[in-house]
């Protein structure tokens, strides 16, 4: 190897500097494709950093590669998924293979352009050949373009490729690339990364092109695009293991959030009994298939007005909102309504028709291009968006195309399968005729989960796509439980099927018939059962269903959506109703308004703050602002004499914020004259407050807890977390414990303690919490009669034992597991069951 | 966008979880604190503001002779780029993803 020798990189643009650790994308981050620096660009014309060949430049023009003679190879890339602009936005100045000076104009690009319509402009200079060097400028401050800012260690360059052992090369399957935009720049990297893990040499073969598989940038000038076929092929001592994750890699994506490919041609033969996806909606359900298939439009140069056409799609829209079988279906179909009035598609189809493009043809674009995007952020939730996005896109297109949709007609007992269903598509079914669906694409987030869960229809999600080579009549047994799909089911799995669920009706029948009846366990304890509401509507419902009062009215509906705070007597009006609806036997506990920084008051005008659910919410708010806090308590306490009035103050961390809001109310209830105060207690949903019940209780009548907050303080897990949702579960041994410790110290000290969170809503979670020693129950309308009908069917007793046991166990999952034996056990072999 | 995306659609998904109505999205001065907004000439001279591309706040002034380079520097303004029409972009740093 030569001596080492230096060689200077100028900066490629003016700017600011960012820390590479900072850039937010992992793989950048990570150096995966290789170290070097971060700039924020000030100006608009990315230069040459060294001297050399341009050895790669991207056809969308974002991303460039240039290799000095000494083999020092330099990837600059331009702002963060800037691929999914594809080129918009950016203009070559030069051509592969052209030979270039260090300091030369090689992309104009448009800032602002791209800055409206990408993720970010942080444009990145990484040394892709691995060596290492000195940065002369630090990692923050300004820099000026042409400065030199790193000095390379020419010859120094790591990872030569030892000679490979002769052998016959290993071949993989062709692939069909399932990445939107084929193998830019970041899944290239994933690619090569993994590749040099083997020793073998490893080849990505496009058609009769082929490149270094270890080599991030020979990979990236097979400039492939989503849907091409490529093979990887290897040759050394572990060339079929190579071969074997390689594959796996490329038709996961490389790291990437990918749709399901194009489907293959589905062979019957081969077509196993049952298909598992993964459960999205829980039920079963025994029909025929019936497949819905959307068909591509074809674009044409008709010059519609695409203005007219949003009007009708929005007006066609609120039509579906106002007629949707359900309030899941209709906050859907306001989404999107959303999205019509996104300023940047208009901007973008607006632009293009400017550029003399039809409407169809720009609406189609830019929604495309915007899906695209959603799909290539790395986030599962928005990524199911994209759906959403191409639905409203059909639904626009159609309109200035003139297709009118057909309505489907479906035969009885339907089982919908599809690739991914739109919700426009779900819109128009005839539920009756539907009784389950199962889908290719989507999760536990997508369409047809809600829709399905909001109409109580089972479905799978996740299914592989052989699922589409079935006809339409097949009879399937479906049976989301356990996310199968059984194919020709026999008899035997029928009959099963029918008897559980006949026993499922008649269970239900028979919990509505009792509802009105108490909840006592077996052996004589009684449980209030009461409700979670927002309206007046919702509570007369819950009444009906046979709940003992409210025992969390949130009473931010009030507050929210709208430019001042609600008057005196609209609040006295509506806390009045209620507490008529619940009459003077039952219990009525008002929450005092709970927001904060993610869900901010127009009249309450607050500060941006970093982490708004470890701000100024709840009780803090309010005692900020304690001049809210008087006026509701005004309200709420004028209608002290209809209902049993209890006052609930949520977020509370200290015992201070306790004394200060009693002091108010004590204020409040003087002027009123009142002969006697309402029962005043607090949520349990910060740590704290749990871990401090016994100093607290003395001072409340009452603890109610909030198990999904209490949960996601106690976890540090974000409940709205696309990945960490699922575990951010109540059931954690570490809640359970802070609950006992609550029962704990407010039976020390003669006060009940409800729970109003999720959990409570669990049949799952009855058991658990009578034993923990909960008074009451506070669950959500409609699952009033079956939480009631749970707790009739518990011995206190057992129940005691089996929350002692699974305290200390040592996962949600165990607990989970713990519980649903002692159902098994306790309550299935019990002899109420039997009808 | 996203954000509201978000929120309807966990509305939809989990409405025991999400209880509360409507997310009412009020960054009220979109990433602008008061040394900036008078180093851009004040707020009469402000036509749009607009936090984008993670780490920059978009304006359209009217007039951008009004602008005070060095007070936009001392009011934590890492860098600005001067574009067509009006339009600044002010590198203000890096900001959470909605």
């Amino acid at each position: 190897m030569a001596t080492p020798q230096q060689l200077q990189l100028l900066a490629p643009l003016s700017g600011v500097l960012m820390a590479l650790d900072q850039v937010p994308d992992p793989v950048f981050a990570g150096r995966i494709i290789g170290d070097g620096l971060c700039i924020d660009p000030t100006s608009s014309t990315l230069c040459a950093p060294l001297a050399g060949v341009v050895s790669d430049v991207q056809a969308s023009g974002h991303a460039l590669t240039i290799t000095s003679d000494a083999g020092v190879q330099v990837l600059m890339h331009i702002g963060l998924d800037t691929v999914n602009l594809a080129g918009e936005g950016f203009t070559r100045r030069v051509e592969t293979g052209q030979r270039v000076e260090a300091g030369q104009a090689l992309i104009d690009f448009d800032a602002d352009y791209i800055a409206l319509h990408a993720r970010s402009l942080l444009t990145l200079m990484l040394v892709v050949s691995g060596e290492p060097f000195d940065s002369l400028v630090g990692s923050t401050g300004l820099v000026e373009v042409g400065q030199p800012v790193l000095d390379v260690v020419v010859g120094a360059a790591v990872g030569e490729h030892p000679a490979p052992l002769p052998g016959d090369a290993v071949f993989s399957q062709p692939i069909n690339l399932p990445n939107p935009n084929g193998l830019h720049a970041r899944p290239a990297a994933v690619f090569a990364q993994a590749a040099k893990a083997f020793s073998a040499t490893i080849h990505l073969h496009k058609l009769q092109a082929q490149a270094n598989g270890k080599s991030l940038v020979a990979i990236m000038a097979l400039q492939t695009a989503h849907g091409d076929s490529v093979q990887v092929s290897a040759e050394g001592e572990d060339a079929v293991a190579a071969v074997d994750a390689l594959t796996r890699l490329l038709s996961e994506g490389c790291g990437e959030a990918v749709t399901a490919p194009a489907p293959v041609e589905a062979d019957a033969a081969e077509m196993p009994n049952i298909l598992r996806g993964v459960c999205a909606s829980p039920g079963s359900a025994l029909g025929q298939v019936m497949q819905i298939v959307e068909a591509s439009l074809l674009v044409n140069e008709f010059g519609e007005a695409l203005s007219q056409a949003l009007i009708e799609a929005d007006m066609a829209l609120q039509h579906l909102r106002d007629t949707a079988s359900g309030q899941a279906q209709a906050e859907i179909f306001k989404a999107h309504q959303e999205l019509l009035a996104d300023p940047s598609l208009l901007d973008q189809a607006r632009a293009l028709i400017d550029a003399g493009k039809s409407a169809a043809f720009a609406w189609k674009t830019s929604t495309d291009a915007t899906a695209a995007m959603f799909r290539s952020l790395g986030n599962a939730l928005l990524a199911e968006r994209a759906a959403d996005l191409d639905d409203v896109g059909q639904r626009v297109l159609k309109l200035i195309l003139g297709v009118h949709e057909q309505t489907l007609e479906l035969p009885d007992d339907t089982i919908l399968i599809a690739d991914q269903l739109t919700p426009s598509q779900t819109a128009g079914l005839d539920t009756r005729k539907v009784l389950g669906f199962a889908t290719v694409g989507g999760g536990a987030t997508s369409h047809v989960a809600i829709l399905a869960r909001a109409c109580g229809l089972p479905a799978i999600c996740g299914m592989p796509l052989q699922m589409l080579g079935l006809g339409n009549g097949t009879r399937v047994l479906l049976d989301a439980d356990k996310g199968e799909l059984q194919l020709h089911p026999d008899a035997e799995s029928i009959d099963q099927l029918r008897t559980r669920h006949e026993r499922q009706r008649q269970r239900h029948q028979q919990e509505l018939a009792q509802a009105s009846e108490a909840a006592c366990t077996r052996d004589g304890q009684h449980i209030e059962v009461t409700a979670n509401v927002a309206s007046q509507e919702e509570t007369a419902q819950a009444m009906e269903l046979g709940a003992n009062g409210v025992g969390l009215l949130r009473s931010e509906f009030l507050y929210l959506g709208r430019q001042q705070a609600p008057s005196h007597d609209e609040q006295l009006a509506t806390y009045s109703a209620i507490a008529r609806t619940i009459g003077p036997a039952h219990n009525l506990v008002v929450r005092t308004l709970d927001v904060g920084g993610d869900k901010p008051l127009a009249y309450v005008p607050m500060d941006s703050e970093t982490n708004p659910f470890l701000g100024l919410r709840g009780i803090r708010l309010c005692l900020e602002r304690p001049q809210l806090l008087r006026e509701q308590f005004r309200a709420i306490l004028a209608c002290c004499e209809l209902t049993r009035l209890h006052i609930m103050l949520p977020m509370v961390t200290n015992l201070a914020e306790l004394r200060l809001a009693r002091q108010i109310l004590e204020q409040e209830a003087r002027v009123l004259g009142l002969a006697h105060m309402p029962k005043l207690g607090i949520m349990i949903e910060v740590p704290a407050a749990a871990l401090m019940a016994d100093v607290l209780a003395p001072h409340v009548d009452f603890f109610s807890i909030g198990t999904n907050d209490l949960t996601q303080y106690t976890l540090a897990m974000d409940r709205d977390h696309p990945r960490l949702a699922s575990q951010a579960d109540s059931f954690h041994p570490s809640v359970l414990r802070l609950i006992a410790m609550t029962v704990k110290a407010a039976q020390a000290h003669g006060k009940w303690v409800g729970v109003c969170g999720a959990m409570a809503s669990e049949r799952l979670a009855v058991p658990l919490l009578l034993g923990l020693g909960v008074d009451e129950l506070s669950v959500s309308v409609p699952l009033i009669p079956a939480i009631k009908s749970a707790v009739r069917e518990l011995n206190l007793a057992d129940c005691r034992i089996i929350a002692e046991q699974v305290s200390n166990l040592e996962s949600a999952t165990d607990v989970r597991e713990a519980l649903q034996r002692f159902h098994e056990a306790k309550v299935d072999a019990s002899p109420v069951m039997e009808n | 966008m996203f954000d509201k995306l978000q929120q309807a659609f966990w509305k939809a998904l989990t409405p025991d979880m999400v209880p509360d109505e409507a997310n009412i999205t009020a960054d009220a001065v979109a990433g602008l604190n008061a040394e900036i907004v008078a180093a851009l000439g004040g707020v009469d001279n402000l036509k749009s503001q607009q936090p984008l591309a993670l780490t920059r706040v978009r304006v359209t002034l009217h007039d951008e002779a009004r602008v005070d380079r060095q007070a936009l520097s001392m009011a934590g303004v890492a860098g600005v780029m001067c574009l067509e029409g009006g339009v600044l972009h002010l590198i203000t740093g890096l900001r959470a993803e909605g």
